[in-house]
């Protein structure tokens, strides 16, 4: 059983988010790496580019296939966890928290409002395995 | 359920590319049918994967002297030399009943159909389900030297090789049947050049077979595309209608062709040129 983190808000792409003011944080979920398997690769978007919510805002290689990466808010991108580019192993290890992967400075905080909190996001990946 | 099917034809690697992940964003935006397309490669190309890099993975100078073209896949996976091969490439929704949700599932699917019509001509295909597990390091820019899990073998020998794309719920999975084999060739086109050239060649001859070399007789591409369509149609229990491109698939295919397929940026760095390629118009 996954345990999502009760501060982070997320979309049904199994991206999280972590806000604090009008910064995003933004990874994926631990439920989305273990369904990847060993992550290979990952491209993330440039510092000062413009990100809109919903729009894929990079990309990641598992021996399973590429998979895009789904934004959840909008926004301009502050910062790009350069660590994980050294290390790709993280985001499989510790995905809610070392393994995030960029910042936004969000356009629009009332996106947030379309987000689950870690019980919905639950309740959807349980229904989600459910089904596999 | 009734998918589309488009029509096969043979276009050079880039039109390829960009008729594929037009259907494929289409298919994001609209309430549109699952799609199957049959196809082959002219003049002959090399695929790569997403995230791989030319300059490790192909020899460009070899490919331009044998007038073959590079593209660089929207799909994941390893170098494909395509020559003597049918392509598809299959559009639907990861929650199609037909598919299971995990991503293995749909591989294993599409390899049972391919199974299917592999038997239709004669030649038994097994699954691999050991992942990749063998083949040889000198040899891993080759997607055909390396089985994936549920990926065809014939007497051990890999004759398919494929790779998928996710994005918002939908799957894009492109996958190359070997008609006819030349390791030779494709040693040459997608191996690094400094190791033994001829035990390169011979692991790929012991590593890779192709449906004529089981057949034992030319089988030509368009009896293999029957087959496929066939198979396909029985395996998923689906009606396949035939239909052309929609006009928006068509104006996106252009755009694709033009700023990212045809494009040395995308080919040779895997980046698009400006701020990035804008989908909607």
């Amino acid at each position: 059983m996954k345990v999502f983190p009760d501060d982070l808000f997320y979309n049904r792409e199994h991206a999280w988010v972590r806000v604090e003011g009008e910064l995003a944080s933004i990874g994926i979920t631990d439920y989305a790496q273990e369904k990847l398997g060993e992550i290979l690769a990952v491209e993330l978007p440039e510092v000062d580019s413009y990100i809109e919510r919903d729009e894929p805002f990079g990309t990641i290689e598992s021996a399973k296939g590429v998979f895009e990466l789904i934004s959840p808010v909008s926004g301009e991108v502050v910062n790009v966890n350069e660590d994980i580019l050294d290390d790709i192993g993280i985001i499989n290890s510790d995905p809610h928290d070392t393994g995030w992967m960029i910042t936004l400075e969000m356009s629009d905080t009332e996106e947030l409002d379309d987000l689950l909190d870690s019980r919905e996001y639950n309740d959807f990946v349980v229904k989600e395995a459910e089904s596999d | 359920m009734t998918w589309r099917l488009i029509p096969f034809s043979s276009a050079n690697a880039f039109e390829n590319m960009a008729t594929d992940e037009a259907i494929f964003r289409e298919y994001q935006r609209n309430d549109a049918p699952p799609t199957l397309r049959f196809y082959s490669w002219s003049p002959p190309s090399v695929s790569l994967g997403y995230f791989q890099a030319v300059s490790r993975e192909v020899n460009i100078a070899a490919c331009r002297q044998h007038s073959v073209d590079i593209v660089r896949r929207p799909t994941g996976g390893k170098a494909v030399h395509h020559e003597n091969d049918l392509t598809y490439a299959l559009i639907a929704d990861e929650r199609n009943s037909l598919f299971p949700p995990d991503i293995l599932g749909t591989y294993k699917v599409i390899s049972s159909c391919l199974a299917l019509g592999l038997q239709e001509l004669g030649i038994e295909a097994e699954m691999e389900s050991d992942g990749r597990s063998r083949g040889d390091a000198t040899l891993s820019a080759a997607c055909f030297s390396s089985p994936s899990r549920y990926e065809l073998l014939v007497n051990k020998k890999k004759i398919c090789g494929s790779a998928q794309l996710r994005s918002r719920g939908a799957f894009l999975q492109h996958g190359s049947l070997l008609i006819d084999f030349e390791p030779a060739k494709t040693c040459a086109l997608l191996l690094r050049q400094n190791g033994d050239h001829a035990r390169q060649i011979d692991i790929l001859r012991q590593s890779v077979t192709s449906i004529c070399e089981q057949v034992g007789a030319p089988v030509s591409v368009d009896r293999v595309c029957r087959v496929m369509k066939k198979a396909f149609k029985k395996r998923l229990a689906i009606e396949l209608v035939e239909g052309p491109l929609t006009k928006e698939e068509e104006s996106l295919k252009r755009r694709l062709m033009d700023d990212k397929y045809m494009n040395d940026k995308w080919n040779m760095e895997g980046k698009v040129a400006g701020d990035g390629f804008q989908y909607s118009d």
